[in-house]
């Protein structure tokens, strides 16, 4: 092409006084500009003068000249500068590379400017305005992509430009129908992911859900997980309530949109809710009412409404039914019209009091538990219970593996040893029966009755009465009970702290209060939870700080936070202080840039305490985030601090920012994890085990792996309990392994408590919830669960404070699948699982020959009667055999003790609960037979590759995507996007009669509750009744957890 | 004009053989197959710096047992039948075996069994056939292979693929410039480096650059060669030594020609330290220059320098140019450079050698200033040859002026007399060439600790035995058997 092979003659040209020949060698300097730049650059400046020129005609020619040579040398800023100075004639529409490189510049600086422009906006009114040509282009390029179809690159290019106006536009000028519902659904998961600005991208779903809401068939499911997100509880009663109204597919829909908000626990959130459904109906109905021409009809229809509900749903809210019940009583036929309705409504309401789901996850994991009770037998065995710490973290273990089960054998079967717990060890052995009975809502009270100060006064006198420590963790473990849930218990509560002086006592029920009534913002609450912080009472005031935070969490409680600051800069024991700014993190979940001013204040404070709380502050506030700014002021603070306790809250509150992106966690402490620091190191571990919790990832598994065998105890202690959150729930294969090493960290004699205690914890961990529970820390549409981080920021406080550990039990999920019908009950249905059953089956109970391997030891120690042996194998065989029993004898009579204390009641559970594994779930039944026939036959038939999950079935969050749903069949589901959580089925067989799977949960609550009542005090009776009713009746029916209580 | 190229080194040097010297095909397809693998392995994790090393090592040892028949059935196995760069590159690999090159039976070999290939690998069976066609001269064919190569390798922006196709670039290049019309690439290689900038392909950036350079130089665009090299973005380092040493090779002749004789002396002085011991032409070449510059710096080369094994025939005319430098004699330089000037255009050196004229008589002046303390200038002008004394006069004057010689004129006498010499190492000249010395071994080691690489965490790998290794890695193998379906679905 160059038909000359320098470009110095044209260069000459320019200096030339016509101005025609200097367009004449500019144009020709265009052409040949991309193999003669480096020679032009050299004469660059009078092409710039040419440009600035204002008189020549061809100013942009010249500046397109200018901007190509400045490309081909790489200042890409002074090549947008002057292309966009040249005009039309650089052309937007060119497939050059030129175009394309100076494009994507283009649209970097405008997000950039954009950014800055919308941010500045609020701190010193903007700055210079947006070049006007810019934005052309900017919006040229835009209108390019929709008329080519490519809407998500035109929604990502809106998005990242701020501009709400054109976003708007893009969407609506997608075509109706199901091209739009894309680009919605695409705008939708775009701006909850991928924006980091809170506000923006509040904007942006406001717009996104108004816009998604006119479209045909919109996603009812994700619109109102959105709505939820704003906080806008009326909009979700609307839609709820047009669901129940419109049919019976929409109506399932309602229950399952129902369940999917419970799943998130945002209890304030969901009780304004269910208590605006009424009153939408009311308004709905109004109208319809009207033209009926009956004036009473809508006051008539709510008490109707009232009076369906009492019979199912005694937490309603009362205030409207007495309002309403008082206006008048007629109308029967209008009560019969909205009689099914009423029965809906009543429904959907105890789905979103939580009353429905958690009944359904307590019955699955009764059913499914699978916790290895000689696992803890193992533990109770290999640890000298004379060490308190060890003896607690056992209970906490028990309590952890049996969470949410209401099995409590392990308990029952050691009485004697579980009474050595005293004093603060009493107060949390009572607290773990709270996490043991976690979510059993009917029954929990009466079931804490025994412990409780002032309940059943006949009863509770007796046993556990009159100990404060019992008291206190009976208050506490109703919290962990009703945590979240806590309408009912509240009243009890609060009258119990009112009506308490002592500091324990006041410990537990500030605790209790807080988690029954967590992020309700309850003033009442509130006001007493302050007086007892006033009270300036070291260990009551820490529990009180810690209340406060969960009463107001995520709302930021300004009033509060002020206060309780001040008073914590006044105060002079660090347990309230390290109470209150903990407090005051949680009450900053998730607030981002709102949290920002408390940030600042706290992180600069002279008291290292208060800069521990800051920490804490920052990995609430920016939870699951991946915020770059945090997670840089964590980092230096993680290297800077001058206090170690303040280092390690640093690193380990990265675990919490980095939340949605496990894979980087690993990556980004990697180098923090070889601190020479301990504290950091340990910060290190748990923050991986935060941040990677349940997701068995094995960059996480091996940082940590390493650490296990550091020099430091309580970086041990910290990898253990790290490395268990990360596997729980993993596959067998890869936890066996682990499951060695803490059995080794157990049994050894020499290692150190830190150690052993961490190694207990985590093997509670690991087969947490009866081996059905994972770390939950997001809901299965993708939120963060709020309970779950709480409870995990709260459980890290152990390092102070073990009591504080069973805060663990609140990020518990069950793994479970349940298919309901629309009654809310559980059909017989059946899913596919396409992979080896063995893979995700239940890990083989442990055999009891490691007990009697341990029953030998004593026969090793003698070392005598071996060497007797020795000695007399070479006289004679019939003598050797008698000297082999007499050795023997010793061993066993030192080993009858122990054996027949634990072992004479366990062998008579241990068949019942053998046997009442395999007729209740048939599925994992035939896993578990399949892994023992695996161990058995080593060479045995090859596995199946897929089998079938009954409902409710055990899908451990690996096992999801092999799962498949029905799509043929009787039940199908609503909604189709993961197989996991609570599913509502719609029935293609209406017409014929149900089978459902015999409710067991309910069942097992009841007996026990009447049994409560009575033979409370009987603590001594409660081993030798637990047999019998064990293995009573166990084909159907479980076992009724008899009471009982221990004396300390 | 392989001279240039290191790995075509033993070729110049004539020692090559053809490439029928029959070692058993099954040897040569195995080594290939198994650069395949590493080029695969390499994409997966990944790692690039695997490909630059080890990937152009193992090819360069297969490279002079392939044939015609090997290449074929190497192409057979690793591409898939229906990918149209097999049959294209079949085709080719056809009309150079029916050439004459080699007549053996293209044998029939097992087919290969994947159904789609990776584009490092499909890129690197150009590559491979490229070579091929080059060894055997076929420059034509190896244009029109090149030209497909490069149509294929815009289609794909992967950094993976950056090693291999800056090696395309560079047989691109070549046959080219063996079909003589290297000045119709030059733009189209100025865009390929344009883009190689743009997405930041170290590789080829520093690949095209050196192409470009030889462009420019192999026309004598000096001026232009310059301008490029000095505007064009570089990176800080080279990432591949081998285009350095080429780089500073270009950059010595450029300076050269700018008269810059110091600053190209250091360039094709690190060129020739740097170059591998192999590469013998390419060392050659650098060598003339290298010789050329120390002489125009007034420089006398050690004898023994001439007499490195494999260099002493084709430094043959140097070393005789440089003993009439030597020796001051203008004569026997006039006799040489008549007698080798075929050579010395061949080298494109010729007008550098009329440079070298000046010195010649500078050396003699020098010769004649330390023999005689008095002379004349008549008796000069005799010596040196020169037309007449006015004539020596002048060049004495300037040499005087240089600190060439250290003398004074007498113009009324008509003599140049020499002062007394001073002792040289009462000087502090001694210790600025111990410091010169001292200097340059100390760069030598920095660059020597800058070159080493550690793995990043290799210190970690120790804390695990072997067998606990073995046994996790068995499991994690047989986990992910399991998972293996659709791993990367959920975002």
């Amino acid at each position: 092409m160059p038909a000359v092979s320098s470009a110095a003659g044209l260069l000459a040209l320019l200096d030339e006084p016509s101005d025609d020949l200097k367009q004449h060698a500019l144009s020709h300097l265009n052409k040949v500009v991309h193999d003669y730049w480096f020679q032009i650059s050299g004469s660059i400046g009078s092409v710039e003068a040419l440009y600035e020129d204002d008189d020549f005609a061809h100013r942009e020619l010249a500046a397109l000249v200018a901007s190509k040579v400045f490309y081909h040398l790489g200042e890409l800023d002074d090549a947008l500068n002057y292309a966009l100075g040249a005009g039309s004639l650089f052309d937007v529409e060119e497939q050059s590379e030129y175009v394309t490189t100076l494009i994507a510049r283009c649209l970097d600086q405008y997000f950039e400017k954009r950014v800055r422009q919308a941010e500045g906006k609020r701190a010193e009114e903007g700055e210079a305005a947006i070049d006007p040509r810019l934005t052309a282009i900017v919006e040229r390029m835009l209108d390019k992509c929709v008329s080519a179809g490519q809407y998500e690159q035109a929604i990502g290019v809106a998005l990242e430009g701020r501009r709400l106006d054109k976003l708007e536009e893009v969407i609506l000028r997608a075509a109706a129908g199901e091209e739009r519902t894309r680009v919605l659904k695409y705008a939708l998961r775009v701006c909850q992911q991928l924006i980091i600005s809170r506000e923006f991208r509040q904007q942006v779903l406001r717009l996104v859900i108004r816009l998604y809401e006119t479209v045909q068939s919109p996603d009812w499911v994700d619109i109102c997980q959105c709505l939820m997100f704003l906080d806008d509880a009326p909009e979700v009663a609307r839609i709820l309530n047009r669901l129940l109204q419109a049919g019976e597919e929409e109506e399932l829909l309602a229950y399952q949109i129902g369940f999917d908000l419970v799943e998130n626990e945002l209890q304030s959130f969901l009780a304004d809710v269910a208590a605006r459904l009424e009153t939408t109906t009311q308004q709905q109905q109004q109208p319809a009412a009207a033209v009926a021409a009956a004036a009473d009809a809508p006051v008539a229809a709510a008490p109707a409404v009232e009076g369906a509900m009492d019979t199912d749903a005694p937490a309603a809210a009362p205030a409207a039914a007495t309002a309403a019940a008082a206006e008048g009583d007629g109308a029967a036929a209008a009560a019969a019209a909205a009689g099914p309705l009423a029965a809906k409504l009543s429904k959907l309401r105890d789905i979103l009091s939580g009353k429905t789901p958690i009944a359904l996850h307590l019955d699955f994991l009764y059913r499914h538990n699978h916790a290895d009770l000689q696992v803890l037998k193992n533990i109770k065995g290999s640890v000298d219970a004379r060490v308190s710490v060890c003896h607690s973290a056992t209970i906490a273990a028990n309590a952890l593996m049996h969470a949410g089960t209401t099995v409590d054998t392990f308990l029952r079967t050691n009485l004697e040893w579980l009474a050595k717990a005293t004093n603060w060890a009493k107060f949390s052995a009572t607290a773990s029966l709270g996490v043991i009975h976690r979510g059993h809502l009917a029954q929990g009270r009466a079931l804490m009755a025994p412990y409780l100060p002032r309940g059943g006064a006949a009863a509770a006198a007796g046993a556990g009465g009159g100990s404060p420590y019992s008291e206190g963790g009976a208050l506490y473990a109703l919290g962990l009970i009703y945590a979240n849930h806590g309408q009912d218990i509240r009243p009890f509560l609060l009258e119990s702290l009112r009506g308490t002086s002592n500091e324990v006592t006041q410990h537990g029920a500030c605790l209790g209060l807080g988690l029954a009534a967590l992020g309700t913002d309850d003033e009442e609450a509130l006001e007493d939870i302050k007086n007892v912080l006033y009270s300036d009472s070291a260990v009551a005031g820490e529990a009180a700080g810690i209340s406060l935070g969960l009463l107001c969490c995520g709302s930021g409680g300004e009033r509060v936070a002020a206060e309780a600051l001040a008073y914590a800069h006044d105060t002079q024991h660090e347990k309230i202080i390290r109470g209150v700014a903990l407090g005051l993190a949680l009450m900053q979940y998730g607030r981002e840039e709102a949290a920002e001013a408390l940030i600042e204040q706290m992180t600069r404070d002279a008291d290292p305490i208060i800069r521990y709380g800051g920490m804490y502050v920052i990995g609430m506030a920016y939870r699951g985030t991946d915020n770059n700014a945090a997670v840089q002021k964590l980092l230096s603070f993680a290297v800077s601090d001058v206090s170690d306790d303040v280092r390690r809250a640093a690193v380990l509150c990265l675990g919490f920012v980095l939340m949605n992106v496990p894979q980087q966690c690993p990556r980004i402490v990697a180098l923090l994890a070889e601190s020479f620091n301990p504290h950091v190191r340990y910060g290190a571990a748990m923050a991986v085990g935060l941040a990677c919790a349940g997701t068995g990832l094995k960059e996480a598994v091996a940082l940590l792996e390493p650490m296990l065998t550091d020099p430091t105890d309580y970086v041990r202690q910290g990898a253990l309990i790290a490395m268990a959150l990360v596997l729980v729930q993993q596959p067998e294969s890869r936890v066996a392994h682990f499951r060695k090493r803490l059995d080794k960290f157990i049994t050894e004699k020499h290692e150190e408590v830190m150690c052993k205690m961490g190694a207990i914890i985590a093997s509670g961990i690991l087969d947490s919830g009866g081996r059905n529970t994972t770390i939950g820390l997001r809901s299965r549409s993708g939120y963060f669960r709020r309970t779950s981080v709480i409870g995990l920021a709260v459980f890290t406080q152990y390092w102070y404070w073990y009591p504080l550990l069973y805060f663990m039990s609140l990020a518990f999920q069950p793994s479970a699948l349940i298919a309901l019908n629309s009654d809310l009950k559980m059909p017989r249905a059946a899913f596919t699982c396409g992979c080896k059953p063995s893979i995700f089956a239940y890990p083989p109970p442990l055999a009891a020959e490691i007990k009697e391997t341990k029953s030998k030891v004593p026969t090793a120690v003698l070392s005598t009667t071996a060497k007797a042996a020795e000695r007399q194998r070479k006289k004679a065989a019939e003598k050797e055999k008698a000297a082999g029993g007499a050795s023997a004898a010793p061993a066993a009579a030192a080993a009858a003790p122990a054996a027949e204390a634990a072992g004479g009641a366990e062998a008579a559970a241990k068949p019942a609960a053998e046997g009442d594994k395999m007729e209740t779930d048939d599925a994992a039944a035939a896993a578990a037979a399949a892994a023992a026939g695996g161990a058995k036959k080593p060479a045995a038939e090859a596995e199946p590759v897929s089998f079938t999950l009954e409902n409710p079935a055990r899908v451990v969050p690996g096992q999801a995507r092999f799962v498949v749903l029905p799509t043929t069949g009787r039940w199908l589901p609503v909604k189709r996007e993961s197989p996991l959580g609570i599913l509502v089925m719609r029935d293609t067989q209406p017409g014929e009669p149900q089978e459902l799977v015999s409710a067991q949960g309910d069942a097992a609550a009841a007996p026990a509750a009447a049994a409560a009542a009575g033979a409370a005090a009987a603590a001594a009776a409660a081993p030798v009744a637990a047999p019998p009713a064990a293995g009573g009746d166990m084909d159907d029916e479980p076992p009724p957890p008899a009471p009982f209580a221990y004396q300390g | 004009m392989e001279i240039d190229k290191p790995e075509e080194a033993p070729k110049a040097n004539g020692a090559a053989e053809p490439a029928a010297a029959a070692p058993p095909a099954a040897t040569v397809e195995d080594k290939l197959k198994s650069v395949v693998a590493l080029v695969e392995k390499s994409v997966k994790a990944k790692d690039t710096r695997l490909l630059i090393g080890r990937l152009l090592r193992q090819t360069a040892s297969v490279r002079k047992q392939l044939t015609a028949s090997s290449v074929k059935c190497f192409l057979q196995q690793t591409l898939p039948a229906e990918l149209e760069s097999r049959a294209f590159l079949s085709s080719h690999i056809e009309q150079a075996a029916s050439a004459g090159m080699d007549a053996e039976e293209a044998t029939t070999s097992a087919q290969c069994e994947v159904s789609a290939v990776i584009p490092e690998v499909e890129l690197f069976a150009y590559l491979i056939v490229l070579i091929f066609l080059c060894d055997s001269k076929q420059y034509q064919l190896a244009r029109g292979v090149a030209d497909h190569a490069l149509s294929r390798l815009a289609k794909f922006n992967r950094r993976t693929l950056d090693v291999i196709a800056a090696r395309i670039y560079f047989y691109y290049g070549l046959s080219y410039e063996q079909g003589g019309d290297l000045a119709s690439i030059r733009s189209s290689l100025l865009a390929l480096h344009r883009t190689a900038v743009l997405r930041h392909d170290a590789i080829g950036q520093e690949t095209l650059m050196n192409l470009l350079l030889r462009n420019y130089l192999h026309y004598n665009l000096y001026d232009q060669a310059e301008k490029f090299r000095s505007k064009a973005q570089k990176a800080d380092q080279f990432r591949s030594g081998q285009q350095y040493c080429r780089y500073l090779y270009y950059l010595g002749r450029i300076r050269t020609i700018q008269l810059e004789y110091t600053e190209a002396k250091d360039c094709l002085q690190q060129a020739l330290r740097r170059a591998p011991s192999i590469a013998h032409g390419f060392r050659i070449s650098v060598s003339k220059w290298l010789i050329l510059v120390r002489l125009l710096l007034g420089e006398i080369p050690d004898r023994q320098e001439f007499a490195q094994p494999g260099m002493s025939a084709a430094l043959m005319a140097y070393f005789e140019l440089t003993q009439s430098v030597k020796a001051g004699n203008t004569l026997t330089f006039k006799q040489v450079t008549d007698r080798f000037s075929s050579v010395f255009l061949a080298d494109r050196t010729h007008n550098l050698i009329t440079r070298l004229h000046q010195n010649v008589i500078r050396i003699g002046l020098r010769r004649i200033n330390l023999a005689y303390s008095r002379v004349s200038l008549a008796e000069i002008a005799a010596k040196l040859h020169l037309a007449s004394a006015e004539d020596a006069e002048y060049i004495v004057a300037k040499a005087i002026r240089d600190g060439g010689i250290d003398a004074v004129i007498d113009h009324e006498g008509g003599f140049m007399a020499s002062r007394e010499r001073v002792d040289v190492y009462s000087t502090a000249e001694p210790q600025a060439a111990f410091h010169a010395r001292v200097a340059f071994c100390l760069d030598l080691h920095n660059e020597a600790i800058k070159a080493m690489r550690f793995e990043p965490d290799a210190h970690r790998r120790k804390a695990e035995s072997s067998e606990a290794r073995q046994e996790r890695l068995a499991a994690e193998q047989e986990l992910a058997k399991a998972l293996e379906e659709d791993d990367g679905d959920d975002f």
